[in-house]
């Protein structure tokens, strides 16, 4: 199941937060876990029992590195968390890379494997890394160990959650999902916040995105320059709003439901540094790179030739997260070398240069890696990128760009300004007055035009059905 | 925020959505929308066939391999409350932002909409064409082959600046060059008259004006003489005609279509086959015009076969293998031909040359607009 879908709006979530609030403290994990089993296993059925192997194979990892850490055999403890590491990146390796290196292989002219085709169980990326950190954690003693399957299983499946981040770890979220506390604050403050990122999803995301596409599947000998810059423009404001949209729903859902999750998305757009974007860009995921690889792995506290080894792995790795293709791997590669040429060298000399310039600079790696990313086909990849940089030959642009740059241009407008902190910090100098007239409005007229657009919803993707 | 505020903001969330649940549920399941002119999806069953599982889970029921589940999410997108107004609602919020289309249709000058037209499969549009070369082959009569260039080119002056659309010169191009039919063009002859009301404004289609224009230019290929528009008299029979593009678009603040005729239906018989069934039809279907979708008044609406014939029997037969324009275009060549066969091969698969030396028929016209010739995939009967 998605948020920006009628069937999640207006029937399952007025359900849910109905029950969930007349139901028990002591009751409300289970009905929790049983409504987010309903809300993956939707569509697919058959999984819910692959997510059933999950929680038991991690809850009793955990429950047994607890146990070896407090009998003292550190080995024993240790080998476990290796265990449950490797089994559940052998599920995430089946499920979602298989068919990419049997497919590979047989490019090679190696026949070894047959492709199985499975889809892939939605948000297993997510969920298989956020149940990894807690046998780590444990053996980390970062976190006690769980002794209720319910409560463990609530947290895996946690539905705000599920299927497209934040990536939370055990550590953090361990307290709220034994006990957490209500106010009608925090539901109100979870309204307001929802309510911005389905509008973000539903009236930005899927509307530029329609751009993306037209000009994805224009033939690239038709590609102009700056239709190829405003194409792959329409993809970055897309999948910021698309991603960080998911995000707010899923901590706006979170508060509605007791627990506060951190923060994915700062504003990456206003970054002055690709260093300071990935600091902003899916902070959730960056964090547990770096808490649970990079740094296990020596960190910045290692010589020189080993620190770019190990940022290339890191990113290499980001990059494959993302998908299944070998595009991703490019693309974690290229933000990779980036960061490793910024720690170096250039962080130091980017900080005399003007504001004006370092955004720039910054905006223009980031979209270009953008086209990296979107396009799967290296053909495809390398023709849109020769046509950004003018080598396509379709000259500088033509009508259907002046009809997509009118047409458009309201969003994008729109897109480009709520993309910065501008209307953020603008909010607080409405007088309180106006604010209480003014939110109420906002958040009704989020909800009705974000249901006008879902009933004739012609063009509505989940993106991360690849992650 | 204060805590009354809090209690205000929460409710009102939780009454937008609790509210439309209910209503969801009360308000009765519709089986057509007539202003989408489509049949709207409705509740899908679970019976035990669908909880089969099989191997791989694509295999097994319904439940498991996920259909009922996007089968319930489309039934209640379809069968939403107040899904007509959502859909304008939509609409006027898209042209509030400035954008030229709206689900794949141009919002253009003079209240007119045009869908967009996307580049055709080239495979497609070469063998629907050696299809025609097949058919030319098979029978031992003059075929005649003509396309009708829709309004994204003969209107495209009224598209917004730019708008991109795949061109129908080209196919018109490369279907006169590859033709072993005789061509007929009705390009030049549309664009002429393109200042008039040619197309009806909110449907794909030609209006009786634009159809009487075609007929001309294919009487003169095919060697007969057209009856002169003044000898006939235009009757207006409906003012409030919204058609197939006015469904798409979702744009609900353009005035109505009208529909006009010109030939008068009298003595002019019709008969509708349905394999071997037949059935009184007529020239004009009036009681379509109550319904939403009133182009279907010319010859009632799709059928594999009609046969129309007027009082005079010394003129030649006509086979015509065509879509929907031919229903506003059959009028006037009932002036012409003694029996008009109306085949089309979206309803009706028999060999078309056998059909041809069973009815004695004279001439063959192959007439399809462009927007349906380059996606049609019927067009392998004429082969047969």
């Amino acid at each position: 199941m998605v948020f920006s879908s009628l069937l999640f709006l207006f029937l399952y979530l007025p359900l849910v937060l109905g029950i969930y609030y007349v139901t028990p403290l002591r009751w409300r994990n289970a009905f929790l876990l049983v409504v987010n089993l309903i809300f993956y296993g939707w569509g697919e059925p058959t999984y819910i029992l692959l997510m059933i192997f999950t929680i038991v194979l991690d809850y009793f990892a955990g429950a047994l590195v607890g146990r070896w850490k407090d009998q003292g055999r550190d080995g024993w403890a240790r080998w476990t968390v290796a265990v449950s590491l490797g089994l559940n990146l052998a599920i995430l390796f089946f499920f979602k890379y298989w068919d990419l290196i049997a497919g590979t292989l047989r490019g090679l002219g190696l026949d070894l494997l047959p492709s199985l085709g499975l889809s892939l169980p939605i948000g297993i990326s997510f969920y298989t890394f956020q149940t990894m950190t807690y046998p780590v954690d444990v053996y980390r003693r970062d976190a006690q160990v769980q002794r209720s399957l319910v409560n463990f299983g609530t947290f895996v499946t946690l539905f705000p959650q599920l299927i497209a981040g934040p990536i939370l770890k055990y550590k953090e979220l361990a307290d709220q999902v034994d006990a957490r506390s209500y106010s009608v604050e925090q539901f109100a403050n979870g309204v307001h916040i929802f309510v911005i990122g389905l509008g973000k999803k539903v009236l930005l995301a899927n509307n530029i995105g329609m751009l993306w596409d037209a000009y994805q599947a224009m033939p690239v000998e038709e590609l102009t320059v700056l239709g190829a810059w405003l194409g792959v423009l329409a993809f970055s404001l897309q999948l910021y709003f698309d991603f960080s949209g998911y995000s707010d729903m899923a901590v706006g859902l979170g508060r509605m439901l007791g627990f506060e999750f951190l923060k994915n998305f700062d504003y990456p757009y206003i970054s002055r540094s690709v260093t300071e974007f990935w600091r902003r860009w899916h902070i959730s995921l960056g964090s547990w790179f770096r808490e649970y690889v990079y740094i296990p792995m020596g960190g910045n506290r290692v010589s020189r030739g080993r620190l770019c080894f190990n940022l290339l792995v890191v990113w290499g790795l980001t990059g494959l997260w993302h998908g299944a293709s070998w595009n991703f791997l490019l693309w974690g590669l290229y933000f990779g070398l980036l960061l490793i040429v910024e720690k170096l060298w250039l962080g130091r000399l980017l900080e005399g240069w003007p504001a004006l310039l370092r955004h720039g600079y910054t905006l223009f790696l980031v979209l270009v890696s953008w086209a990296i990313f979107a396009l799967e086909d290296f053909g495809q990849m390398g023709a849109y990128l020769a046509a950004m940089f003018g080598r396509a030959g379709g000259g500088l642009w033509d009508p259907a760009f002046g009809y997509y740059l009118r047409s458009y241009l309201g969003v994008l407008v729109i897109g480009c300004v709520t993309a910065t902190p501008l209307c953020a910090g603008l909010w607080p100098r409405i007088p309180k007055r106006g604010q209480a007239v003014i939110l109420p409005a906002l958040v009704v007229a989020g909800l009705f035009l974000s249901t006008a657009y879902l009933v004739d919803a012609t063009y509505n993707p989940f993106l991360y059905f690849r992650f | 925020m204060s805590k009354k505020y809090a209690v205000f903001l929460s409710a009102l969330f939780c009454a937008y959505l609790g509210g439309f649940l209910l209503l969801n549920l009360v308000t009765p399941d519709r089986e057509f929308s007539p202003l989408e002119n489509r049949y709207l999806a409705q509740r899908p069953e679970l019976d035990a066939q669908d909880f089969r599982l099989a191997w791989p889970v694509r295999e097994s029921g319904d439940f498991f391999n996920g259909t009922f589940m996007s089968d319930f999410e489309t039934y209640l997108t379809d069968q939403f409350a107040g899904r007509d107004l959502w859909i304008a609602a939509k609409a006027l919020s898209e042209r509030a932002l400035g954008k030229g289309e709206n689900n794949g249709v141009y919002l253009c000058k003079e209240d007119t909409l045009i869908a967009r037209f996307d580049r055709p499969d080239p495979d497609r549009v070469a063998d629907n064409l050696d299809y025609v070369n097949n058919l030319v082959e098979n029978v031992e009569i003059p075929v005649t082959f003509s396309l009708i260039p829709g309004k994204v080119s003969v209107w495209a002056d009224r598209l917004p600046e730019g708008a991109p659309n795949a061109s129908e010169e080209d196919i018109l191009a490369q279907a006169q060059a590859s033709t072993a039919a005789r061509w007929a063009g009705l390009d030049a002859i549309l664009r002429a008259h393109a200042g008039e009301e040619i197309y009806y404004r909110l449907d794909h289609h030609w209006t009786s004006l634009g159809a009487y224009y075609g007929y001309a230019a294919l009487m003169e290929t095919m060697g007969l003489e057209p009856v002169p528009l003044e000898a006939y008299t235009k009757t207006t029979v409906s003012e409030n005609f919204n058609g197939t593009t006015f469904s798409t678009s979702g744009v609900r603040w353009m005035p109505p279509d009208h529909i006009d005729i010109y030939v008068p239906e009298e003595g002019i018989t019709v008969t509708a086959w349905n394999g071997t069934q037949s059935q009184p039809g007529a020239l004009y279907d009036w009681s379509r015009l109550e319904e939403k979708d009133q182009y279907s008044f010319f010859l009632g609406g799709n059928k594999p076969l009609a046969v129309v014939e007027p009082p005079h029997t010394d003129a030649p037969k006509l086979l015509v293998i065509r879509d929907s324009y031919a229903d506003s275009l059959t009028p006037f060549l009932t002036a012409n031909f003694s029996e008009i066969h109306l085949f089309d091969p979206r309803y009706n698969k028999t060999s078309v040359a056998q059909y041809v030396r069973d009815n004695d028929i004279d001439q063959v016209l192959v007439l399809y607009s462009v927007a349906n010739f380059v996606s049609d995939s019927n067009l392998f009967v004429l082969a047969r």
